[in-house]
């Protein structure tokens, strides 16, 4: 990608993000968004991102580039030993340009990247002073760093992210936090579920179920969410 | 017969069927499908040797109930029988207190899990209004009875599945299970923890199966069975 069009990729990202911070405003469609465009403005091939259960602690995929299972295990291993959970636990981004080269630090993580062709993998903490929320996954398909100037970018896209989630004008109620959380992670419930109907319904995969869903949310212009809860509770038929 | 530290459906169930048709007595039970024969709730003796009797011949209302998913009235059990059952039949014939016996299936979607069995002393026919309203309480009644029994046995308190990678697949097959179906998303969820809970696997594995489409809720009577 040029370096113009990079640009122009990130500045529509950003003020893509921005729209979506109004009243009312889709957490997972904007999560979505988000990690979509770090696929198409950085260097990589795969994005994940996780939020932390604000109950349990226990880290949740809420957004993916891919719906296939095989790259949401391989998120998901991430986010149980692995990279992911490093970060997320430290607050701090954990780089990994050589997955091969972690030395069984984590197994099964390392196993799930390899079957799926990712050699690198970056996570950046979803981060707002002291308060790490959740982390954003890159995974490449080639050893090496990811560019100083990427690495930004993907930090400034988790923290408008995450900023969007804790939504800065009530950051401080503790409370309301818990509930945007809770929301965006109880939406993903719904949406799992409305794929597991439309992929049953039309013989479809996962990935492939997902993208109806969201092609219907974005034309019709209602949240992600409530298209799904009509679909799961039989009101809406796709 | 009442259990009163029991949570609700033991001990309350057989009362709340009282609370809307006009019989003698009630119980609650599970049988047919993957639930082993067994009183909920009776409100008194005579119907929960009613019960017994039929779990032990293995045969009747309840069991007629289960198996066609429709209500079994018998009106006037033994001057005029609607049907005869070999063993059930002459063996309530000694018993003169039970004239009249109702049968209601218990079902969550067309999974069928149980039946209500009503008795009364004099034979005569259940009015048409009371017959709807006892159905209308099954509809309500089969729900608790069946997250009642799973948790009992431990697995209700248990979360949906301790990793999230689980929880998702359980999610997705709870979809499959609603479209299979067309039941709510607790409904299926439900189900899919009753079959994990009777085939003593983990809802995670269920999720496998039907993901796979190995296996299936079917329409009619709600097994869940092979795919071809």
């Amino acid at each position: 990608m040029s370096e113009t069009s990079r640009e122009t990729g990130l500045l529509d990202a950003f003020a893509t993000l921005a729209d979506t911070l109004v009243a009312d405003y889709d957490v997972v469609e904007m999560l979505q968004v988000l990690v979509d465009t770090c696929r198409e403005v950085l260097d990589v091939t795969a994005v994940g991102l996780l939020l932390a259960d604000p109950d349990t602690g226990v880290l949740d995929l809420v957004a993916s580039t891919s719906e296939e299972s095989r790259i949401v295990e391989t998120l998901q291993l991430g986010a149980e030993a692995g990279p992911c959970v490093d970060c997320f636990r430290d607050g701090r981004a954990v780089l990994v340009p050589d997955i091969d080269a972690t030395d069984g630090r984590w197994p099964d993580f390392h196993a799930a990247a390899a079957s799926q062709g990712f050699k690198g993998v970056f996570a950046m903490p979803m981060r707002l002073r002291n308060q790490t929320i959740g982390a954003l996954n890159l995974f490449r398909a080639a050893v090496g760093d990811l560019n100083a100037r990427d690495l930004r970018a993907a930090q400034a896209l988790a923290d408008v992210a995450t900023i969007g989630i804790l939504h800065e004008r009530s950051f401080r109620a503790n409370d309301v936090l818990r509930d945007q959380l809770q929301g965006a992670l109880n939406s993903r419930v719904t949406i799992e579920q409305a794929k597991g109907v439309l992929a049953h319904r039309h013989q479809v995969d996962m990935d492939e179920a997902f993208r109806m869903l969201r092609g219907y949310a974005r034309s019709n212009r209602v949240p992600l969410a409530a298209a799904a809860r009509g679909v799961v509770e039989r009101r809406l038929r796709l | 017969m009442r259990q009163h530290d029991q949570p609700a459906g033991r001990g309350v169930a057989a009362e709340a069927v009282l609370a809307v048709a006009p019989v003698a007595g009630a119980s609650v039970s599970t049988l047919g499908g993957f639930l082993s024969p067994e009183t909920i709730d009776a409100s008194d003796d005579t119907i929960a040797r009613v019960d017994e009797l039929q779990f032990d011949l293995g045969e009747g209302p309840c069991w007629d109930a289960v198996t066609t998913g429709r209500p079994v009235l018998e009106p006037d059990l033994r001057g005029r029988p609607g049907r005869v059952w070999p063993a059930f039949s002459r063996a309530i014939a000694e018993s003169d207190d039970v004239a009249a016996l109702f049968a209601i299936p218990l079902q969550v979607g067309p999974v069928r899990i149980g039946a209500i069995d009503m008795y009364d002393v004099r034979p005569g026919a259940l009015a048409e209004a009371d017959l709807l309203r006892t159905i209308a309480l099954a509809a309500e009644l089969s729900r608790t009875v069946l997250r009642q029994v799973i948790e009992e046995n431990g697995l209700g308190e248990a979360p949906l599945a301790a990793r999230p990678r689980s929880r998702r697949r359980i999610h997705q097959a709870t979809g499959f299970v609603i479209a299979q179906l067309d039941v709510s998303a607790a409904d299926a969820e439900l189900l899919i923890q009753a079959r994990a809970f009777a085939e003593g696997r983990t809802m995670a594995e269920i999720a496998d199966d039907i993901l796979t489409k190995r296996r299936r809720f079917t329409v009619q009577g709600g097994e869940f069975e092979e795919e071809r």
